[in-house]
């Protein structure tokens, strides 16, 4: 079990990095929440803000824009890669397993300006996942970046 | 660059501005002394402080200053500067403090007013101080429908409401909506960054030639998006994108509302409504609490959002307001966050959460390119070859005028002009020093 959570995870990260955005979006499910909160304590994109807290069309417009030369926030386009690390199964039913991680992306975008033009998000992100007929998928990603309450400056590459 | 009162009003035309406003340091010190040293700044909501002691930290410019509620249940703004040897008083935004602010560094004890109380080891200082006089230095502060307000230039300042004038209607219009009257913070605050001057902010938020521009990448997205799932099923954040992609001609028939002070706003909002359930519990609500007349009166304002120069924006349809923190001449800090109507469906918070996310969040696809053309702005105005940077679109299209307002198509450029008359007020007046 740990071993196929591990793969799908991984697998997540790696379909960023590689900038495959359509293949991503078929790892989630059709009512899938993809939310990075403001605070840790947020038990819900209801209660508050969030950096963002994209259902699935919002998921389409963000990664279709990647790929649009006018979207001057991602551009140049945005390299990123992700490491991952001390995964772990937080809770598991006949249906539905929560995964945990430690997360880091380093994100790269060449606009001359030395060490500013990388960054690194630090978060751990829990996977909730729904084994559905098509397989393994993911319901619920959610990004507890460990600046959450933090200014951003712009964030175009998926965390 | 000489900074002169006399030279200062000179990078301030008619129809254009010195790009220098934007690029260098010592004008940005000079903006902070004498543009967020004497203007009204927007600091906090009464329900952010609902108990005795409850206190927040809030930045006026580059002044780090300290809001508490005092036993006496009056809201006291102190600088956040201990009187002894500087430390900071509180390292944190919010809290409690009930039995009052107390130095990290030597214990020092101060009331919610800044009053020293008391000094644990008062020994050395037998006939050497007097208390009074190390009091920490208050800020005033005003208040209008439950928002506070505060101003460095203390007595020399005139009224808050005279600063606010016509724009105390945009505020009326986010307490009006409530179907209690009242309203309550939200919990949570959204903050971005970006890499460029204050001001940049300013002049783009009511820019409606923008959007198809510079927010293309997200409409033809939204737009493929729209194509694919049906336009019956498009969510509210994407139909916000695509309000981006109107026609200018939308934009040419709206009102932008400009008024004395560097204020402005754009008649009309865009994006998403209520659902109709939500729609009809909370004008049920509204007429039970302001009668039918009232609440039509109420719901017919319709105005994006409001700029209130030179600190914060208000959107009072989704009840959100953003705080700008002008940081140095090239970082600006953007704080935002939302109020609950009390008494309305919980689903119109809901409406202001997605609104807040989908304005302030780095992450936000409209906004991301917003920062990014703000840098470059910065960058290119840091280029040599053009000194003047003009602002003169709809020059000569003002639609009425009247000592209290001027009404012109919301896609004209004269609330930055508008903005750069007060700025060169403010700035081209020699300093009287704060006195608070």
């Amino acid at each position: 079990m740990i071993a196929e959570v591990a793969a799908l995870i991984e697998r997540e990260a790696a379909l960023l990095d590689d900038r495959r955005y359509p293949e991503w979006l078929t790892l989630f499910t059709e009512d899938c929440l993809y939310w990075a909160p403001v605070s840790p304590e947020m038990a819900s994109p209801r209660e508050g803000p969030s950096h963002f807290r994209d259902d699935r069309q919002i998921m389409m417009v963000r990664t279709h824009r990647l790929a649009n030369p006018r979207a001057f926030g991602a551009e140049p386009s945005p390299r990123t890669l992700h490491v991952i690390s001390s995964i772990r199964i937080e809770e598991e039913s006949d249906s539905e397993i929560l995964a945990s991680s430690s997360q880091i992306m380093l994100e790269y975008r060449n606009r001359g300006r030395f060490e500013d033009d990388q960054r690194a998000f630090g978060s751990r992100v829990r996977h909730r996942l729904r084994r559905t007929s098509d397989g393994l998928k993911i319901a619920e990603k959610r990004i507890d970046l460990i600046n959450a309450e933090a200014a951003f400056n712009a964030m175009a590459a998926p965390l | 660059m000489t900074t002169a009162t006399s030279s200062l009003r000179e990078l301030v035309r008619s129809d254009s501005v010195h790009r220098s406003v934007y690029t260098d340091p010592a004008i940005f010190d000079l903006e902070m002394e004498r543009i967020f040293g004497r203007a009204w700044l927007y600091l906090a909501h009464d329900s952010e402080l609902p108990q005795p002691g409850d206190y927040v930290v809030r930045h006026m410019g580059t002044q780090g200053v300290i809001l508490t509620r005092g036993k006496d249940d009056a809201v006291h703004a102190i600088y956040n500067r201990c009187s002894h040897r500087g430390a900071t008083l509180c390292a944190f935004e919010k809290g409690s403090a009930t039995a009052g602010h107390q130095c990290p560094y030597h214990g020092w004890m101060f009331n919610a007013d800044g009053t020293l109380r008391g000094i644990p080891h008062p020994g050395g200082y037998d006939g050497v101080i007097d208390k009074a006089d190390l009091a920490i230095t208050r800020v005033r502060t005003e208040t209008y429908r439950g928002f506070i307000f505060g101003n460095l230039a203390g007595a020399s300042a005139g009224p808050l409401v005279d600063f606010l004038g016509h724009m105390k209607t945009s505020i009326d219009d986010l307490v009006d909506r409530s179907p209690t009257g009242r309203i309550e913070v939200g919990k949570y605050q959204l903050r971005h960054y970006y890499r460029a001057n204050w001001k940049m902010t300013f002049e783009n938020l009511n820019d409606t030639v923008h959007p198809g521009f510079a927010h293309s990448a997200s409409v033809v997205s939204a737009k493929a998006v729209m194509a694919e799932v049906g336009q019956e099923n498009v969510v509210p954040s994407v139909g916000m994108m695509l309000a981006n992609g109107k026609p200018i001609q939308f934009f040419q028939d709206l009102d932008m509302v400009t008024a004395p002070g560097g204020h402005s706003y754009i008649g009309g909002h865009m994006g998403a409504d209520y659902t109709p359930d939500t729609a009809d519990a909370y004008t049920a609500a509204l007429i039970a609490h302001h009668g039918e007349e009232r609440a039509k009166e109420v719901l017919s304002v319709d105005r994006h959002l409001m700029l209130l120069y030179p600190s914060s924006f208000w959107h009072a349809r989704y009840q959100t307001i953003r705080i700008m923190r002008p940081v140095r001449h090239d970082l600006t800090e953007m704080i935002g966050y939302t109020f609950r109507l009390v008494g309305a469906p919980e689903e119109t918070h809901v409406n202001a959460i997605e609104y807040c996310t989908g304005a302030n969040s780095a992450a936000s696809p409209v906004i991301a390119d917003d920062l990014e053309i703000y840098e470059r702005c910065l960058e290119g105005n840091t280029n040599d070859a053009r000194e003047w940077v003009p602002m003169s679109r709809g020059l000569r299209e003002v639609r009425e005028q009247d000592n209290t307002r001027t009404r012109s198509p919301s896609t004209s450029e004269i609330y930055i002009r508008n903005q750069f008359a007060a700025w060169s007020e403010y700035m081209g007046s020699e300093y009287t020093g704060a006195s608070a």
